[in-house]
């Protein structure tokens, strides 16, 4: 994988969908783009079936602008709402067993480093609260425990909206879901302080009501992945059709829960603290030298 | 019936805005044209969600999007048919 296997072989290009021949001509590929250019290129996240007005769609299409390289990307996801949209991005997507994403992003990446010394190639899990709280919560705490060097983002819509409305480890307790009439029996889990408990080097819990906030912290969680080691991050990404969340009112929700209980807050290991620091410092240093 | 965002480019153009090109949930469905200073809706692409129009209202405090029934939608850009385009100018 490298910037040229995007472009089109000679004579080739006039042949290709007008989507892919757009990717080559403005895409996000040649030149990093950020959150304010959004609207200027053409995003790698192509069209797709997620629901309308709904923030996961938004949280996920963030995301795309944020990996601080979309060409040495692989993602890997599973059954649930988010893949939907994942697997129509011009990034490579593994469509893992429901359950077993981190187990199948460890080997991915162990395997890509082998074969490509030189390059760091990004490994990025995303997937719903489902799929990694519950079903397969034992391979993400696993991945974590043997410090496994890629990103798992949990897109946390506090319930299984794929399959119309069990309640998961995720929901808060007390929620009435369609398949959880009598509510949630049991608290919310702590995954962030589990996180934290099996070693991971950054976790961060936000939601998206700051575009630019959402992109830099998927950079900075996949570059201390690169470096460092497991990064986590937990997103309130809310299901408007099990919520029953009007799609207007959508951001104003995204607001008040995280006003509520969802704040912005960051967590580094003292070895990543030292890690980002620097690179901050170093980029610094490139940008003045630069002007 | 379905409506669409539609977004008046005198009023969008006033400005050098661009926040709900930030905030739609769908990708290049607000497109930002670099020429005319405005932003612009793929009306094949958007699915009615108004999230749009709240941005604009409360955040911006600009009132440039309204709601529009997909069928009253008068000469629609639609992004596939013509693809991606930096400026709707430079293509006529
Ligand atoms: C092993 C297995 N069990 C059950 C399913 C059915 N299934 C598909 S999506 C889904 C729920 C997804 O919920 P979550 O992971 O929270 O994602 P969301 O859809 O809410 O984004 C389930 C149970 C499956 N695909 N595989
Ligand atoms: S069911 Fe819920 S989480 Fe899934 S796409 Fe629709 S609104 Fe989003
Ligand atoms: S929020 Fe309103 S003023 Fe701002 S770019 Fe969008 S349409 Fe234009
Ligand atoms: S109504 Fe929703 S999908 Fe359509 S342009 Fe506005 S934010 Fe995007």
């Amino acid at each position: 994988m490298s910037l040229k296997t995007i472009q089109a072989a000679t004579g080739f290009k006039d042949y290709l969908p007008k989507e892919y021949q757009d990717l080559i001509d403005d895409g996000p590929f040649l030149q990093k783009r950020k959150v304010s250019e959004l609207g200027s290129f053409k995003e790698a996240l192509e069209e797709h079936p997620m629901c309308s007005g709904c923030a996961m769609t938004l949280f996920i299409r963030l995301c795309y602008v944020g990996f601080p390289s979309l060409e040495h990307t692989v993602l890997v996801g599973t059954a649930g709402c988010g893949r939907l949209a994942i697997s129509q991005g011009a990034v490579p997507f593994v469509y893992g067993n429901y359950g077993d994403t981190n187990a199948v992003a460890t080997g991915l990446k162990r395997g890509l480093e082998i074969r490509f010394k030189d390059q760091p190639k990004d490994v990025v899990v995303m997937a719903g609260d489902g799929g990694l709280a519950d079903i397969g919560f034992h391979a993400v705490m696993h991945s974590w425990f043997r410090k496994e060097k890629f990103t798992t983002v949990m897109l946390d819509n506090e319930v299984y909206g794929n399959t119309g409305g069990q309640d998961s480890g995720m929901t808060q307790k007390g929620m009435v879901m369609k398949m959880a009439p009598t509510g949630k029996k049991f608290e919310k889990m702590d995954m962030l302080g589990l996180a934290k408990t099996a070693g991971v080097a950054y976790t961060a819990r936000i939601a998206p009501t700051n575009p630019t906030r959402v992109a830099n912290t998927i950079r900075k969680a996949v570059l201390i992945a690169r470096e460092v080691g497991p990064t986590f991050i937990q997103a309130y990404t809310s299901c408007n059709i099990e919520y029953a969340i009007p799609t207007p009112k959508v951001m104003d929700d995204a607001r008040a829960v995280e006003k509520d209980r969802y704040s912005f807050e960051e967590y580094f290991s003292d070895e990543a603290k030292a890690y980002w620091d620097e690179s901050e410092k170093e980029r610094k240093r490139l940008r003045k030298a630069k002007k | 019936m379905y409506a669409v965002a539609e977004i008046d480019a005198e009023i969008c153009g006033a400005t050098k805005c661009r926040l709900c090109t930030q905030f739609c949930p769908e990708g290049n469905t607000i497109l930002y044209d670099e020429t005319r200073g405005t932003a612009y809706v793929a009306v094949d692409r958007c699915k009615g969600c108004e999230i749009c129009v709240g941005i604009c209202d409360d955040l911006a405090k600009h009132h440039a999007i309204k709601m529009v029934p997909i069928d009253q939608v008068k000469e629609g850009f639609e992004i596939s048919k013509v693809g991606f385009k930096r400026s709707l100018v430079e293509s006529e």
